[in-house]
């Protein structure tokens, strides 16, 4: 049996599974111009209705950090960059560089509104199918007659479903090279060539399979749907949110 | 009457390689076929031409009558194929989304596809599953699935391209139990393999292949003491002088 990575859609009946995916998808949105304007107290209030989703929607935190480490690697360069490049009232100096007040509180302000993004997909890609999510953008795109929504919808459909067999499959790859001792190699970049190739080699090999299969079932983009249809809940949830984000905002 | 018809088809690949050479073949309908061969012998390329995924370079390729080249969507809702690395095989997220897959493409409505794909998961054992990870079923069960896919486009044909590959006992009778219902139900079944010890008791026609070529085509029993000339491993039963016996006894 496969073992699922945490970024993949998980079947269940929480709130952020049940409502529709026009909604979470507005949600999403939302929030995420929200938590790039706001300030701390405003952050605060986001992660607190995030904290909130991510238990009630049974989102598998701890192997999702480990998914996310290196996101987390990249926050923390992202720190170190506007600790020593914001001007302001220094508190260490190091040579020519001096870590600042504003600087400490500018990069953290950064990374905590990433860090609340990028959970906020992480919640939206686990409670929602990627049939739903092309015919949410298919229906976001439809007024837009330039723009061709059905073959956007299905492109990024298909990204979200194949994202976690991706990764999926690099654990693999990494496992079997583990195995044959590369970590003796300390060169990282030879290491990540060495992975990087075979992956490359095998998701492509993989894609053409899926692909073939896909065609044997008369796979096109003109496909039936899911029926998207708005219940209370929905709206009630919208009232919510626009109320937890003007809060947000005014604080 | 005939099912399928392949009259003189040779098929090239892109690099120039002969991958078929002018085979002709008729099926009659409600039959069960095994093609067996050596990796490489043209098995998974000829069947690749029953629903168009292959067009021929020579010859015609005619199911109930009219050529696949003619109308593909006719040709992939008559003939299910299900490959041999089941994962592969897999787009939805849910057990019920990937047997709805095919009936989304085929456009029917919400109603249609629900009933087709009830029944189709009821066939293969799987109305349980249906709100589960495809990834977390078992071999056996992933094989059923893709089954249950095929079933769902409502086939009269149905391929299983190296169908017991990796799977353990239990799986391969799984899926055996599951290709005899499928034969008994009145479909038309061609099992592409290298192993026949699984399946060879319940064929009613052995075709061997070399080279891209068909080199022995009759009733199994009295070409299988011949087929290790051409690189398939006889059943163990025959090699004694003894009956092939059905994996299910």
């Amino acid at each position: 049996m496969a073992e699922l990575t945490a970024f993949s859609f998980r079947p269940g009946t929480s709130l952020p599974h049940r409502l529709d995916v026009r909604f979470k998808l507005f949600f999403l949105i939302l929030i995420s111009l929200i938590s790039l304007s706001g300030d701390f107290s405003g952050l605060g209030i986001l992660t607190c209705l995030l904290t909130a989703l991510i238990i009630h929607s049974g989102l598998p935190l701890k192997s999702g950090l480990k998914g996310l480490r290196f996101f987390l690697l990249l926050l923390l360069l992202v720190l170190l960059a506007r600790m020593v490049t914001t001007p302001g009232d220094a508190l260490l100096e190091i040579k020519s560089y001096a870590v600042t007040r504003q600087g400490i509180l500018s990069g953290l302000l950064i990374c905590w509104r990433l860090t609340i993004i990028v959970m906020l997909g992480f919640v939206f890609v686990f409670t929602t199918r990627s049939l739903e999510i092309k015919a949410a953008v298919e229906w976001v795109l439809k007024p837009l007659t330039f723009i061709p929504g059905k073959r956007i919808a299905t492109m990024m459909s298909l990204t979200t479903r194949f994202v976690p067999v991706i990764l999926n499959q690099a654990n693999e790859t990494a496992a079997a090279q583990q195995a044959r001792c590369v970590e003796n190699r300390k060169n990282p970049v030879y290491r990540l060539i060495r992975l990087g190739i075979a992956l490359i080699r095998r998701t492509f090999e993989r894609a053409d399979k899926l692909a073939v299969a896909m065609e044997a079932r008369c796979y096109t983009e003109n496909r039936t749907d899911p029926e998207l249809s708005a219940t209370r809940t929905d709206w009630i949830s919208l009232g919510v949110m626009i109320l937890i984000c003007s809060l947000a905002v005014s604080i | 009457m005939f099912i399928i018809e392949i009259e003189n088809l040779s098929h090239r690949f892109e690099d120039g390689t002969l991958g078929l050479d002018r085979i002709s073949l008729q099926i009659q309908e409600g039959a069960f076929v095994v093609v067996a061969g050596p990796n490489g012998c043209g098995k998974t390329t000829l069947i690749r031409h029953l629903n168009g995924l292959l067009l021929p370079t020579v010859g015609s390729v005619k199911l109930a009558g009219v050529p696949v080249k003619h109308d593909l969507l006719r040709a992939r809702c008559l003939v299910g194929m299900m490959f041999q690395d089941a994962d592969s095989q897999i787009v939805g997220e849910t057990v019920y989304e990937d047997v709805a897959f095919g009936p989304e493409n085929l456009r029917l409505n919400r109603i249609q596809i629900g009933e087709r794909v009830t029944q189709a998961l009821d066939v293969v054992g799987l109305t349980d599953f249906a709100d589960q990870s495809p990834h977390l079923l078992s071999g056996g069960e992933k094989r059923r699935l893709a089954i249950a896919g095929i079933l769902a486009m409502e086939p009269k044909v149905i391929a299983f391209d190296e169908p017991f590959a990796s799977l353990d006992y239990p799986g391969v009778k799984q899926v055996l139990k599951q290709i005899l219902a499928l034969h008994q139900s009145g479909h038309t079944i061609l099992v592409v393999t290298h192993d026949l010890e699984k399946v060879l008791a319940h064929a009613d026609r052995l075709i061997i292949m070399q080279k891209g070529q068909i080199v022995r085509d009759g009733m199994p029993a009295e070409i299988v003491n011949t087929v290790e000339t051409f690189g398939v491993r006889a059943p163990c039963a025959s090699l004694l002088g003894l009956e092939v016996q059905s994996w299910l006894n």
